[in-house]
């Protein structure tokens, strides 16, 4: 027989079943028993409750499993667990958890006893698991890299930090982050003894017009980019009359640099779903869907199984613990492309087209097979599922005045720190980039920020100290977008940064409307000229037209927006554009037809090796003595720049 | 019923229809290219464009009339951005009017090139719509093949040439295309430049025309 777990019936005197549901089911599972009394039953839950927390034998072994950890060899460090508890006959459990978005940590893990401060261990091989194994149980915590918060104050005793007290945490407010690490992803008794749940329990009393209201109160934002309030989005499809409701969750997270939709679905799938189901109580759906990358193929997996176990108890299909509200969840995987994150373009790629259409009419009044639809990114939902469990005041204590609450941003690119980290709307971005991503490595200095993925824009590094918010960012040239923020050092060349970003769009672009499918590709081919030496001064002003055409006309937010790292780029760096094509010269020495190599004699011992790297064996000079390298026959491969131990190759 | 203002033109309309329904109704022209009435309305060419009284520019064609809208049909903003539209429509188009089966009369794009003084169809476009025969086919040396059209190939209604009065279309693959032609219809090169240098005397594309069609017949891509 199975494990007794606390969603079953504690004894024969509970008559909840998934037919004939208990509405008092949630808050019972841990506070229980509520109908009755009784002190083995209550002792029952609070010994599973403990069980859970500490483990069966009070040694507790996390290991994060997820996309990214497991990139960084998480398995491994896993099987290496596993093996070491046998092999040692100890009693430990061993779990999986979710990431905590410090990926420059990964893999890590967390090792908890009864009597010593839970420690984490990070860039832990499959090596050294025994030894990290031996050292804790001995009580030498000396190896951690930090403690968790501890209430019994026994860390003091430790001299390794606490996670809370390092500056990468301490300026985090991990409000719907908070079980991303912590929780057992695949648990749904995780998820409720941590307070899961609770938002449902709560709404599934209201009014669906007191929900929309009391998101209204919170102030809540769409997260996915374009910051459209949310409670309105639910009022308008609340307020349409149709025999049935569509409540999607885009979790189409495609912009490079930006995963925190996967590291929330992926570390917490129970919160999303709670969100999603609060939802559609309020605007009255009775069928949902979860639009997933079939490229992300653990997340669609965990919030498959989410769905699955969330069913299984009667919290999701018909009759949600009697109230009389029905809704229902399918996941569904996308094909992957890029416009499939525009509304409409999701809605068509559902119903099997893939292409966005002409707003309005709006999703909200007639989307998915011309229903009231209502389509929210996966951090709102997780946003609204955590706004219900802990109440407003927590939400609206963070946040600008126009943009309550936090946000999470993925710092990736130049910096040393590289992770996902959720702030308060309005925190600067120089603390973001510095405080929390710990700037560039090796003392380089930041050049730009790029900010809201390919439809976002750079912000120079003097406009660093910009606040994190909707209105600021649009202001700076840049959108808050879904919040990928990337940070380009002095070595990269602004205009191939938006070669770059516009040949993302070019190839991304579905090609339905013309302004987007040529328009890109003329931007393209004048960005292509100008890196390539073949720019004209009239090209500047071209590109600006172009793309105030494009983001005009475009059909859809795709081609409204991916002109903007042009834009932004000639608005503050108008003077690398001007380079490229006066003077011929790359400032930042990217652009290939632009830099010229040039070997040292100073430097140059003459080892030869660059001769054996030259493709062209356009490299000459005798062994022992200074070589030279054939400027007009160089095709600026960089071989030798890579391969010289000198550094006597020179790009100028 | 809804009443909107196109143009500061008080007009009304039935609750479902479209913005290009009520611009048609109150008396004034917007062109459109992929528009279909009934058939075809997912605004995939853009031409269409309107400005809302936001600023905000929309497609007439599927954008839904509401109550109190104000149109504005042919702001400087919406003549701009149209124009550039349809250059970029004609960027992307292969301009071969001599070989399209479409033939000059139904060419939309031909009318919108018109409109809007974009360079790139060149007059042979125009000639099939008047019934005219094909004066290359005769050995006569006409510019109809690179010459900018929009003059209704007046001369070639009268059994006349072209003599290039409106100018070089400027594209150079347009150009490449009717030395082709000329090429194809072995008319001598000579003749074309000295009857271009009546009207594009200063202009250096008659020296791109001459080496281009040098090219062509060394490259040996005729």
């Amino acid at each position: 027989m199975a494990e007794w777990t606390l969603m079953d019936r504690c004894c024969d005197k509970c008559w909840h079943t998934v037919e004939y549901p208990c509405k008092h089911f949630i808050r019972c599972t841990v506070e229980g028993p509520l109908c009755h009394e009784s002190a083995e039953c209550r002792v029952k839950r609070k010994r599973r409750i403990e069980e859970l927390k500490y483990g069966k034998y009070g040694i507790k072994i996390k290991v994060p499993i997820s996309s990214c950890t497991l990139a960084a060899g998480a398995k491994e460090v896993y099987d290496a667990v596993s093996k070491e508890v046998l092999s040692s006959g100890l009693n430990a459990d061993i779990t999986i958890s979710g990431c905590m978005g410090l990926c420059y940590l990964d893999p890590w893990i967390e090792l908890s006893k009864k009597g010593l401060p839970t420690a984490i261990y990070v860039n832990v091989k499959p090596g050294d698991v025994p030894k990290i194994l031996k050292e804790y149980l001995s009580g030498d915590l000396s190896n951690a890299f930090a403690l968790r918060a501890d209430p019994e104050g026994i860390y003091k005793n430790y001299k390794v930090p606490l996670l809370n007290d390092l500056t990468l945490w301490s300026n985090q407010v991990r409000f719907v982050s908070r079980g991303c690490g912590v929780l057992n992803p695949e648990s749904i008794e995780d998820y409720i003894i941590s307070n899961g749940f609770r938002g449902l329990d709560k709404i599934l009393n209201m009014h669906p017009k007191n929900v929309i209201e009391f998101v209204k109160k919170s102030g809540l934002r769409g997260r996915g980019g374009a910051g459209f309030p949310t409670w309105m989005k639910w009022e308008i499809a609340q307020s349409q009359v149709s025999d049935i409701k569509y409540f999607i969750v885009n979790a189409d997270e495609g912009d490079p640099g930006a995963f925190m939709n996967r590291l929330l679905a992926e570390s917490d799938p129970y919160r999303v779903i709670e969100g999603m189901i609060i939802g559609a109580y309020a605007v009255g759906a009775s069928k949902g869907y979860i639009f997933v990358r079939a490229e992300k193929p653990l997340m669609a997996d965990r919030l498959s199984k989410a769905v699955e176990e969330i069913r299984k108890y009667g919290l999701l299909g018909r009759n949600i613990l009697g109230s009389g509200f029905s809704f229902d969840i399918e996941v569904i995987l996308s094909a992957g492309a890029f416009v499939c994150g525009e509304e409409t373009a999701l809605i068509s790629a559902i119903e099997g087209r893939t292409r966005p259409r002409q707003r309005p009419p709006y999703p909200a009044t007639r989307g998915l097979w011309d229903k009231p639809t209502v389509i929210n990114n996966v951090e709102t939902v997780a946003h609204v599922a955590t706004v219900f469990q802990v109440g407003v005041e927590e939400f609206t204590k963070y946040g600008t005045e126009k943009s309550k609450g936090t946000k999470m941003f993925c710092v990736t690119g130049c910096v040393s720190r590289t992770g996902a980290y959720e702030v308060p709307i309005g925190m600067s971005l120089s603390k973001l980039v510095y405080d929390l991503a710990g700037g560039p490595p090796d003392g380089k200095k930041v050049k730009a920020v790029q900010i809201g993925g390919p439809s976002g824009g750079c912000v120079p590094s003097n406009l660093l100290n910009t606040p994190v918010d909707y209105e600021s960012l649009q202001s700076a040239g840049a959108i808050m977008g879904s919040g990928g923020v990337v940070v380009i050092d002095e070595d990269s060349c602004m205009v191939d940064v938006a070669k770059f970003f516009t040949s993302f769009t070019l190839a991304e672009s579905c090609g339905k409307c013309f302004t987007c499918r040529v328009g890109m590709k003329l931007l393209y081919d004048i960005l292509k000229n100008i890196t390539e030496g073949k720019g004209s001064e009239e090209d500047l002003e071209l590109l600006n037209e172009l793309s105030d055409v494009i983001i005009g006309s475009s059909l859809c937010a795709l081609g409204g927006t991916a002109p903007n790292p042009i834009k932004s780029t000639l608005r503050y760096f108008r003077d690398e554009y001007v380079a490229h094509i006066k003077d011929r010269k790359c400032p930042a020495k990217v652009c290939p037809n632009l830099v010229e190599y040039w070997i040292d004699p100073a430097k140059c011992v003459g080892c030869g090796l660059c001769v054996k790297a030259c493709p062209t064996n356009f490299i000459t000079g005798e062994r022992g003595k200074p070589h030279s390298i054939d400027p007009s026959k160089c095709i600026r491969c960089s071989q030798c720049f890579i391969t010289c131990p000198q550094g006597a190759v020179i790009k100028r | 019923m809804v009443k909107l203002y196109i143009n500061n033109k008080e007009v009304q309309v039935e609750a479902a229809s479209t913005l290009l329904d009520a611009i048609v109704r109150a008396g004034f022209k917007v062109p459109t290219l992929c528009y279909l009435k009934d058939m075809f309305n997912e605004a995939t060419c853009r031409v269409c464009i309107v400005e809302l009284s936001g600023g905000r520019l929309v497609p007439s064609c599927s954008y839904p009339a509401s109550e109190g809208l104000r149109v504005l049909t042919d702001s400087e903003r919406v003549l701009k951005y149209r124009r550039a539209i349809v250059e970029m429509i004609l960027a992307s188009h292969k301009i071969k009017c001599q070989s399209c089966s479409m033939k000059g009369g139904y060419c939309q794009l031909l009318k919108l090139s018109k409109e809007f003084g974009v360079e790139g169809i060149p007059v042979c476009a125009e000639c099939p719509l008047y019934g005219s025969e094909c004066l290359l086919n005769l050995g006569i040396a006409c510019l109809g093949p690179v010459t900018i059209a929009g003059c209704d190939a007046i001369c070639t209604k009268e059994r006349s040439p072209c003599i290039g009065c409106r100018g070089p279309a400027s594209p150079d693959d347009v150009l490449e295309e009717g030395i082709k032609t000329f090429i194809k219809y072995k008319i001598n090169i000579d003749e074309v430049v000295g009857i271009s240098e009546l009207f594009w005397g200063s202009n250096p594309l008659t020296q791109t025309i001459r080496k281009l069609f040098t090219n062509l017949h060394e490259g040996g891509r005729v």
